[in-house]
This record gives C-alpha cells, sequence and structure tokens, in this order.
C-alpha cells in the first residue's frame, strides 16, 4: 500500500516536479530514516524516562495520599483531644464550683467560730478586768483608809498638842472615814 | 478620546505610514526568479545505502536527539518540589498518560501502549517545535562570512514533509489493525467494525464503508498534521517576506510582517501542540478502539 501511495505521488510528482510537487512526494529514504528515528527515541524514553518521570509522579501522590490521610488522623485525634479537653474543663468548672462553695461554707464556718471564740475571749476579759479593778478599787480604798486615818491621828495630834491613846485614834478614825463616801469609787469600779 | 476614535486614528496613522512607504519604494517588478516552494526542498546532504541524508532527516534527528535529551535528564533529576522545567515536564507526561492514552482504552491497555502513545505525542511536538527555530539550513540561499558561505537562517519543520507525518501514521495504522486482529481474530476484527443494530440487509453496505473508514484514517491522520504544519510555515513564510520579494511591493511588508509575527506566535502557541495532542489522541482512540471487547 505504502507502495503505492509513493508510485501515485511519483508519477504526480514528475508531472509537476517544478511546481513544487516534492512537498507532497513521500521519500521511503525518509520514512526509513524517520520510523528508525522514532523508534530509537521511543525505546530510549520507554528504558530511562518514563518509568523514573511515573515513579517519581507516583511516589508524590503517595506523599501527598499519606499527608491528606496523616492530616486527616491529625485533625481526628485533634477533634477527639479537644472533646477530652472541653469534657476535662468542665469537670474542671464543677470541681472548681465545688471547691469555691465548700471553701466559702468553709470560711464562713470559720468565721462564725472565729467571732464565737473573739466573743467569749472578750467576754472572758472583760470579766477578768472587772475583778482587777475590783480588786485595784479595793486595794486603794484601804490605802485611802490608811492613809486618811494617819492624817487623821497626826492632825488631831498637831492641834491638840497631846499624844491620843489608842481608843483615841480608833475613835477618830472610824469618825473620819464614816464621813467619807466610797460609794461612788465601788460603783465606778463595778 | 474615546476608544472608537483611538482606534480609528490608530488605523489612519497605519494606512498613511503605508502611503508614505509605498511612495517612496514605490511599486517594483515582479520576481519570478525566487520560488518560495524551495524553501522545503531537499536535497540529499549524503547517502547510506539507498537512504538519503537530508535537512528534513537531520531536523528530526535534532528533534528525537532534543526530547531524549529533555526527558531524560528531567528524568534523572526528578525532585519532590519541581522546577519549572519538571512541572512542564510532568504536566505534559500526565496529558499523555491520562488525558491521551489512560482516557481512551482500559487501564491495562493503557499501560501498555502508553510507551508508544507517548513517544509518539512528544516527537511530533519536538518536530513541530524545532520548526519555528530558525536554523542555517537554508542550501539555496548562502551568507558569505568571511569567505564561507554559510546556509541562510530558515524556519522548516519535518513535518511539513509528507514522508515524516506518513510514516507514523503508517506505524500506528498497521500496529492498531494488527493488534485489532491478534485480539478478536481476522473476521471478528473485520465484524467489529459493524455497528450494533445494523439491519442485516445494510450489513455490506455499512461494513465497506466502515472498512474504507479504516482506510481512510491513515491518510486524514497523515495529511492533517502534514497539512496544518506546512500551511502555518508557508503561511508565515509569505507574511514574513515572501509576498514583499515576489510581488515587489516593498511597502506590503509593512502590513505583513506584524501579521507573520502574530501568526508565528499562534502557531508555536497553538497549533504545535494541538496537532502533536491530535495525532497521539486518535493513536489512543485507534488503539482503544481496536482493543476493545465492543465496536
Amino acid at each position: 500500500m505504502l507502495a503505492l501511495i509513493t508510485l501515485a505521488a511519483g508519477e504526480t510528482a514528475t508531472k509537476t516536479e517544478a511546481g513544487g510537487s516534492f512537498l507532497v512526494k513521500p521519500g521511503i529514504g525518509l520514512m526509513v530514516w524517520t520510523l528508525l528515528i522514532f523508534g530509537t527515541s521511543m525505546a530510549v524514553l520507554y528504558k530511562l524516562a518514563f518509568p523514573a518521570i511515573a515513579e517519581a509522579l507516583d511516589k508524590r501522590q503517595k506523599a501527598i495520599d499519606d499527608a491528606i490521610a496523616s492530616a486527616d488522623r491529625s485533625k481526628a485525634e485533634s477533634e477527639a483531644l479537644l472533646a477530652e479537653y472541653r469534657e476535662r474543663l468542665k469537670e474542671a468548672r464543677a470541681q472548681a464550683d465545688e471547691i469555691v462553695s465548700k471553701a466559702r461554707k468553709s470560711g464562713d464556718e470559720v468565721e462564725r467560730h472565729a467571732a464565737e471564740v473573739g466573743q467569749a475571749r472578750r467576754d472572758e476579759l472583760i470579766e477578768q478586768a472587772k475583778k482587777d479593778i475590783e480588786g485595784e478599787t479595793r486595794r486603794a480604798i484601804g490605802e485611802i483608809r490608811n492613809e486618811v486615818a494617819s492624817l487623821t491621828v497626826a492632825a488631831t495630834e498637831k492641834v491638840t498638842r497631846k499624844t491620843l491613846t489608842a481608843e483615841d485614834q480608833k475613835r477618830l478614825v472610824e469618825d473620819a472615814l464614816g464621813e467619807l463616801d466610797f460609794s461612788s469609787l465601788g460603783e465606778r469600779s463595778n | 478620546m474615546t476608544t472608537k476614535r483611538k482606534v480609528g486614528l490608530g488605523l489612519g496613522i497605519y494606512v498613511g505610514v503605508i502611503a508614505i512607504f509605498l511612495a517612496i519604494f514605490g511599486s517594483g517588478q515582479k520576481n519570478d526568479v525566487y520560488k518560495p516552494q524551495n524553501e522545503f526542498k531537499l536535497d540529499a546532504w549524503f547517502s547510506i545505502g539507498p537512504f538519503d541524508f537530508t535537512k528534513a532527516t537531520m531536523y528530526v534527528l535534532i528533534a528525537a536527539i532534543l526530547m531524549c535529551v529533555t526527558m531524560v535528564y528531567v528524568a534523572r533529576r526528578m525532585q519532590q518540589r519541581p522546577n519549572r522545567v519538571q512541572t512542564l515536564v510532568e504536566v505534559a507526561f500526565s496529558l499523555m498518560r491520562d488525558n491521551i492514552t489512560k482516557a481512551n482504552m482500559s487501564s491495562t491497555e493503557a499501560a501498555k501502549w502508553f510507551p508508544f502513545v507517548g513517544a509518539l505525542f512528544l516527537f511530533i511536538w519536538f518536530s513541530n517545535m524545532l520548526g519555528y527555530i530558525p536554523l542555517p539550513t537554508n542550501s539555496e540561499e548562502k551568507i558569505n562570512v568571511f569567505g564561507a558561505h554559510i546556509p541562510s537562517f530558515a524556519l522548516y519543520a519535518a513535518t511539513a514533509n509528507l514522508s515524516i507525518p506518513l510514516s507514523l501514521s503508517l506505524l500506528v495504522w498497521i500496529i492498531y489493525n494488527a493488534v485489532g486482529i491478534k485480539r478478536k481474530g481476522p473476521k471478528g476484527y473485520i465484524l467489529s467494525f459493524i455497528p450494533a443494530g445494523v439491519p442485516g440487509f445494510l450489513t455490506p453496505f455499512i461494513l465497506g464503508l466502515e472498512l474504507m473508514s479504516n482506510f481512510m484514517r491513515l491518510i486524514s491522520l497523515s495529511v492533517r498534521l502534514f497539512a496544518n504544519i506546512l500551511a502555518g510555515h508557508l503561511i508565515i513564510l509569505f507574511m514574513g517576506g515572501a509576498l514583499v520579494v515576489l510581488l515587489g511591493v516593498e511597502a506590503l511588508g509593512i502590513v505583513t510582517f506584524p501579521l507573520a509575527v502574530a501568526l508565528f506566535m499562534f502557531e508555536v502557541a497553538l497549533v504545535a501542540t494541538l496537532q502533536a495532542f491530535i495525532f497521539a489522541t486518535l493513536t489512543a482512540i485507534y488503539l482503544g478502539g481496536a482493543t476493545a471487547d465492543h465496536h
């Protein structure tokens, strides 16, 4: 068939060679050269180029697939972690609320207890102070009595220019003390 | 100024420049010596046995070497993060493997036939693209450089010669028919041309049409590639200067040269790749049809 085409084209070519018929005239030599060169270059590509390119593309495709799968796994893990974190956060908040509530209750209890203790201590101190004041008052009254007695005797002896007997001294002191009013001191000490 | 007025002004200036050039250079005489078709003429440089080594052989050889070197170079330096050249090769590889081969036959057949279809695509693409690089291959016109007569630079595509697309088409035609016959048997293969549902009395007529259509594939496959590339080169040649030389109207260059540049860009950007894609896709379709269980 090729020979037929060539022959047909060749016949036409002899008639119109000058008009450029060589443009459509197939040349067996060039066709053989073409097939030879094409066959060789196809063998080179088949052996040296296509497998390497296909392998690299497949490797990259696999890497992309792995990366996508890994990203999906990471996303799922992240979501699980987030859910767990949220759950824990919720629990932690509940615990915190409970702790705060307990602390508040405890604080109230401590405050109440402290107030009671404070009140008791205050009462105790007040009672002690009262006792101390009363004791001091009594001691002061005693001292005043003694002082009044001494002063009364001394003043009387100076006025009368005589030494008083024990019986006179006793009478004078009792009179002087009888005139003194210690009730205000007693009330104040109370 | 409105766009309409700007376009009008631009066209006016363009026509004015042509008129000025026409007035300056005038109209010369027609050139009967220059033969544009000789740009595609093949002279035997040397012969190996009965086979002449011509300009077209050299272009095919250069295209094949460029193809092998580029693909092997990139294949041996494949990186996980590709550079621009690797990206381009990967895009071409995916196009050949997935869009051209796998899309037209089963996965098993695609794995088997991809090297052939891919090599065809790349071989035609490199041949087409090489045709748009000016190379010193015009043995008709020579440049004198310090006494050395060097062939002038020319645009020539190997695929603009019928022999090359025809040889590849013939290879494809023989292979897919042989595969079909091997897979289904001679009778089964011929019967597989009859579409399902054809009434019995129409069968011989349809079978005849289908067999003729099958034979025409050989011609359409080769002529489509050859005619497209030849037409592209011829029109670039004429617009780039051949028309000016033939008619002897130098001012015409003002009109034709920008067109030549535009057509050149169109051919490089679209036609070269598109024709390689069509050839490879049709090959895959024919192979897919021959290996498929049903027509």
